[in-house]
């Protein structure tokens, strides 16, 4: 079968390359040539996948074209880029799935810096894993000539971020990354969990405060690009929730994230309903003042356009439900 | 750039990790170089688990015994002790750098079955084994602050006065060429699965280590046992882990016989892979197949078995060929998976080239000898990266520094490192010739599948071999495509297709030297094993510029199982 | 509150979710609207708790899945699907129907909760968005002969927001992936231009308001910018927490942006009831931080 490939081709080094051309890539390469879309046309099979499209090309039509690949079997991780705009490994990603309007377009992501072609600079990924000290601390005492006896289901718990192969497809496509460069990342966090969650690590508690602070575990936006982005089930979002979790059971509470959960909890079980008009100022800290005021130009416009929630806030009725399932599986919000 | 450390690893898979963080804890300067991102190494792809006799009821001479009859009697018995008798407490240490293994109900390492093993033995992660030990591996050396050179390409090693001093390799991210000095190399990158044409192997294994080991000098060993794995996944032939079998999967033929019967009664699908392998050749030869597959069918161990011991097989299954494991059977055929043979070492990882080590898939210490059993590799990588990093880190305290005064050595250094980059250069410089690295590679990896895969017989060896002198002048001939610095991967790859052919040759060569059928080698023309005259490694040298190697012989190490008849 | 209801009605359990009751009270109105176009019978589960909106799951599931197990006991005894007009609630409850459909212990273990209250959920209530019902129960052909007023002119930028597309397996995106093209296929059929851009599908910053207020306001206001780069006269929304971020917060996105944006965001029914020969302030679009004047005027109406 006959392929339409559009293929993302930037090259430092060379003179800008025929093709339409496409956006800059961000700061510090807008100075560099463009980016410029060449278009590939290949014959594969119905079967055949982004990447064995890409190195037919390199190998039959173009030697120039640089993309990193090794076991075309979603299990290196070398092959995550952008596909129709989305970060995919492109060994993983069959054209006829891809195919829109009659062409697949792919590219390095424009989250990442590049390097040349569909190779970016993977440093931003790996420092962030790097950031979380990611080696078990052994419990003491370290066990003679065996094993740290655990439960099995301990073990099982981490498999899911185990299967972890550092493509960075969730990176790539993260929101709040794309945002805040500091962000430690969906994959940097959920190796974090891999080893608080560890009973054999000695830190857990250290690393919960450590996650906890900025550009950490509050810092994720809850949006499910990485889950959706991950090609080995990690779920990221899921490993970051868990943290979460621990980190409040830890007795780190005093972060927005805490707050804004705590003060959720308060205004559903107190009224069945979310109060935005408490959420906020709770959720800030009734006494950071500065952050409080930050937030007055937006309330006043919002008063103005009569889109601020009554103050009288209603109950709903049969609240009393609210308050039973509340006292019954409330946990810490009872 | 000159750089220096005192022990360098070539290659960041499992062995070249393993030994970094031993040569480092023996006070040793170390660099790793590696051609891609350690991660992204093909360690990675060892599903099944990794062995050792630690369970009541077992003992590593067991192990030991296993691994031997699994050899063809073709292994080193003394190497084969050390690393069987090492493997527990390696296995321990990986599980307090924390290895998540699966448990037993007391909480203790629990293990699974595996093919050629007496005894449940292969302690394991899910099917994705060889990652969770890369991935900790990986965590170990961050810990650790061992430098890690990513994506740097390595050329060439560096002999100076008859030993290894180091390597040139291309930083890719710049296209600069620079040399690295060290007392001791550790090569540890990996084995040359590209020679073959399909292959489970990754597309980075290309015989890199192997190549230029011999290049440099030194001998190889056993070149011509070559492992065909006996489930290969139809098509693009990826791995579907012989942990599939362990937990009790059928292969079953056209007419939908479980075959393995006829071949090996008593252990059935668990019998070695060589012996497994030729058994599915004979059936497809002899009509039984479908479309050259016989089929793996685990349908009977239920969805819950399937999704919770061998999701990654069943993730393959689905994605490249559209077959659900759950509901049916999925074609497999043998293809290539592993070569026994490698850079001849001791048990410490020296090779005779003195600051020459190996380790891992490219070295051969032996321990496979004719055939490799499943989940012995990773212990192999682990076992023998330890003892080289720890070797080479002593032997660099008590090694001379190289002769001559300082500022002659810096000279000819510093000329060494020229000549290889006009080398580099004058390949990248030649002029359009429309003989690409890829047209030759695929040729290569075909011919060496359908010559020199699972039977093989004088005169395919010796068409195989006109064949590759062929290749090899054509060769010569290949010009680069892309003229650029940066990650200049044409470069790379026509390079890679130079180390492919040297393999090539050496695994020819050696195959044509055994007249006898062992292990992974298994002649027409000489179907019986012959110990009187063949139970002897093939070790194959370079000889200067000429095309053919210096072909000797080295004595098997017997120490107390003399070899029988292999029956399973 | 009950609409009439019309020939033919379809009936759906109706939860309208916090802040359509609190500070989005013109997409509450606006619904109300667009259901007695579509003859959609709304019965509307008044005593439902909040979902939780993902923060209460996070900390407590086994809370939430209470919670949100009520509502779909609620609506099962009314024998109808459950309608949600929020984005976030429909990911919530799919999440929570999806664990307790699937997953019998959690089922049990919610029931028990549950039973204390007079309720019991057999697993049979089916989560429905609006945007769903619109497309998949009402049908393209019956919302087109609805259509007095087409918006020919008007680009319009669809604004998803996370939680109506992701995780796909919920959201049954795997059954119908169509369903993350519904916007564009009613933008078009009321006559106006669907205004493809990359961050239709990101996430719109309302969940780091209050972690990371910066952040949060560079979030929304990034995806604005690119849709009025890219021509964009309004951007409409599913989700009315999206809503509080890129219309309340407009004025200081634009802040964060360093640059005006001035993009009216409209609620889907709001969007829908204009084409329906609703009045601007039936469907409350005098109701909005960022003024809808300029976009009325292009289809000759104001507010």
């Amino acid at each position: 079968m006959e392929w339409t490939i559009r293929v993302g081709r930037y090259n430092p080094e060379a003179q800008n390359m025929a093709g339409d051309v496409g956006p800059p890539y961000p700061p510090p390469y807008e100075a560099a040539p463009t980016k410029v879309y060449q278009t590939f046309t290949v014959d594969l099979p119905e079967h055949a996948v982004v990447l064995d499209a890409l190195i037919d090309i390199r190998e039959y039509q173009d030697e120039t074209l640089v993309v990193r690949c090794a076991c075309r079997s979603a299990i290196c991780g070398s092959c995550a880029m952008w596909i129709n705009g989305h970060a995919n490994l492109a060994c993983k990603s069959k054209l006829k799935d891809f195919t829109k309007d009659g062409v697949t377009t792919v590219e390095s992501p424009p989250s990442m810096p590049v390097i040349r072609d569909l190779v970016c600079d993977m440093n931003p990924f790996w420092e962030k894993m790097r950031k979380v000290s990611p080696w078990l601390e052994n419990k003491q005492p370290v066990p003679q000539g065996e094993e740290y006896r655990v439960p099995n289901a301990s073990m099982e718990n981490l498999i899911q971020e185990v299967a972890c192969i550092a493509c960075g497809a969730c990176l790539m496509d993260c929101e709040s990354f794309a945002i805040n460069p500091d962000f430690t990342g969906p994959a940097a966090l959920a190796r974090a969990y891999r080893y608080a969650d560890d009973p054999r690590d000695a830190r857990s508690k250290e690393r919960l405060e450590e996650y906890s602070g900025p550009d950490g575990i509050w810092d994720c936006t809850h949006c499910f690009e990485c889950v959706q982005r991950c090609p080995k089930g990690v779920a990221p979002l899921d490993q970051i929730l868990k943290l979460r979790h621990m980190a409040v059971d830890a007795g780190f509470t005093n972060n927005p994230g805490t707050r804004h959960a705590d003060a959720f909890a308060e205004s559903v079980r107190g009224s069945g309903r979310l109060n935005e008009l408490t959420l906020l100022p709770k959720s800030l800290g009734l006494f950071n003042i500065a952050a409080q005021l930050k937030t007055l130009p937006s309330a006043f416009n919002m008063l103005r356009a009569g889109k601020l929630p009554p103050i009288i806030h209603h109950k709903i009725p049969g609240l009393e439900r609210i308050k039973n399932i509340f006292k019954r599986v409330g946990g810490r919000f009872q | 750039m000159i750089l220096d450390h005192d022990v360098l690893v070539m290659g960041a898979g499992l062995a070249g990790m393993r030994a970094a963080l031993e040569a480092a804890r023996h006070g040793a300067s170390v660099g790793i170089v590696s051609k891609v991102h350690p991660i992204r190494s093909h360690s990675n792809a060892a599903q099944g688990g990794i062995n050792a006799a630690i369970g009541e009821g077992d003992s590593w001479q067991t192990h030991a015994f296993d691994t031997i009859k699994g050899s063809d009697y073709l292994a080193d018995q003394d190497a084969v002790e050390v690393m069987c008798s090492e493997a527990p407490s390696d296995i321990i240490e990986l599980e307090h750098m924390g290895v998540i293994f699966f448990r037993d109900d007391a909480g203790k390492l629990g293990t699974r079955a595996f093919g050629g093993a007496s005894k449940a033995r292969t302690y394991f992660v899910g099917d994705i084994t060889g990652q969770a030990l890369l991935n900790t591996l990986y965590d170990q050396i961050l810990k650790a602050g061992v430098k890690v050179y990513e994506e740097w390409f390595t050329t060439s090693l560096y002999v100076v006065d008859g030993a290894c001093r180091g390597m040139t390799a291309i930083d890719m991210l710049t296209g600069e060429l620079h040399l690295l000095r060290a007392k001791a190399l550790i090569v540890a990158a990996g084995g040359c699965g590209r020679v073959y044409e399909p292959s489970t192997n990754a597309l980075i294994c290309t015989g890199d280590g192997i190549a230029l080991a011999y290049r440099a000098g030194a001998p190889l060993m056993d070149m011509e046992m070559v492992q065909y794995h006996p489930t290969t996944l139809k098509g693009s032939g990826f791995l579907m882990t012989e942990a599939a079998r362990g937990e009790g999967a059928y292969l079953l033929n056209s007419e939908g016989d479980r075959f393995m019967k006829k071949y090996a009664p008593n252990m059935m699908e668990l019998a070695s892979r060589d012996v497994v392998s030729r058994s599915e050749s004979v059936e497809i030869a002899e009509g039984r197949g479908t479309d050259g597959c016989v089929f793996l069918d685990v349908r009977h161990l239920g969805r819950d078995a399937i999704m919770h011991k061998l999701p990654q097989i069943h993730e393959i299954a689905l994605d490249f060929i559209g077959i659900d494991m759950v509901t049916q059977p999925v074609p497999v055929r043998p293809g290539m998976h592993y070569i026994m043979g490698g850079i001849k070492t001791d048990v410490n990882g020296a090779s005779p080239l003195p600051g020459l080590y190996a380790a891992g898939e490219c070295a051969c210490v032996s321990v496979h000898g004719g055939n490799r059993l499943g989940a012995n590799s990773l212990l192999d990588t682990l076992v023998f990266g330890r003892r080289s990093g720890a070797h080479a880190a002593d032997w660099t305290r008590a090694a001379a520094a190289a002769s001559g005064p300082a500022q002659a050595r810096e000279t000819a250094d510093e000329a060494f490192l020229t000549a290889e980059q006009q080398r580099v250069q004058a390949l990248l410089d030649r002029p359009y010739t429309g003989q690409t690295h890829a047209r030759l590679r695929l040729e290569l990896g075909t011919m060496m599948d359908e010559k020199v895969g699972v039977y093989r017989d004088e005169a395919g060896l010796a068409s195989a071999l006109e064949k590759l002198h062929e290749l090899r002048r054509l060769y010569e001939s290949v010009s680069v495509g892309d003229k650029g610095r940066l990650f200049n991967q044409a470069l790379t790859f026509a390079l890679e297709l130079g180390y492919l052919i040297d393999c090539a040759e050496t695994i020819v060569h050696s195959a044509l030297t055994r007249k006898e059928s062992r292990g992974a080698q298994s002649r027409t023309d000489f179907p019986a094993r012959n110990d009187t005259e063949w139970l002897k490694h093939v070790v194959v040298s370079r000889n200067g510029a000429a095309p053919k190697p210096t072909i000797g012989f080295s004595p098997v190490t017997i120490t107390q199982w003399a070899p029988q008849e292999r029956k399973y | 509150m009950k609409t009439m209801p019309q020939k033919s009605a379809m009936k759906v359990a109706f939860w309208p979710g916090c802040v359509s009751k609190g500070a989005c009270p013109e997409l509450y109105a606006s619904t109300q609207k667009i259901a007695e176009a579509l003859g959609l019978d709304l019965h509307e589960l008044t005593s439902a708790p909040c979902t939780g909106a993902g923060v209460l799951s996070e900390q407590n599931p086994k809370l939430a899945r209470s919670l949100n197990g009520l509502t779909l006991a609620m609506a099962e005894r009314e024998n109808a699907d459950l309608m949600t007009i929020c984005s976030t609630c429909q990911g919530v409850l799919s999440q929570v129907n999806h664990e307790l459909t699937h997953r019998p212990e959690l089922l049990a273990e919610t029931n028990s909760v549950l039973a204390e209250n007079g309720y019991e959920y057999r697993g049979t209530t089916k989560v429905k968005h609006l945007l769903w019902i619109l497309v998949e129960d009402i049908g393209l052909e019956k919302i087109a002969s609805l259509v007095k007023r087409r918006l020919t002119g008007l680009k319009v930028a669809p604004f998803y927001g996370c939680y109506i597309l992701r995780p796909e397996e919920y959201l049954g995106l795997k059954e119908r992936p169509e369903r993350s093209t519904y916007l564009e296929q009613l933008i078009s059929l009321i006559g106006a231009e669907p205004v493809e851009y990359h961050g239709k599908s990101k996430c719109c910053g309302f969940p780091m308001l209050t972690f990371n207020r910066d952040v949060s306001l560079k979030m929304g206001g990034k995806h604005i910018v690119e849709a009025k780069q890219k021509g964009a006269d309004l951007l409409v929304t599913p989700c009315p927490l999206c809503h509080l971020n890129l219309d309340g917060q407009q004025p200081d996105a634009a802040r964060a942006m360093q640059q005006p944006i001035g993009v009216p965001i409209f609620h889907l029914p709001q969007l829908l009831g204009l084409a329906f020969g609703y009045s601007p302030e039936e469907l409350r679009l005098n109701r909005h931080v960022v003024g809808t004047d300029g976009v009325l005027a292009k289809v000759e109406l104001k507010v």
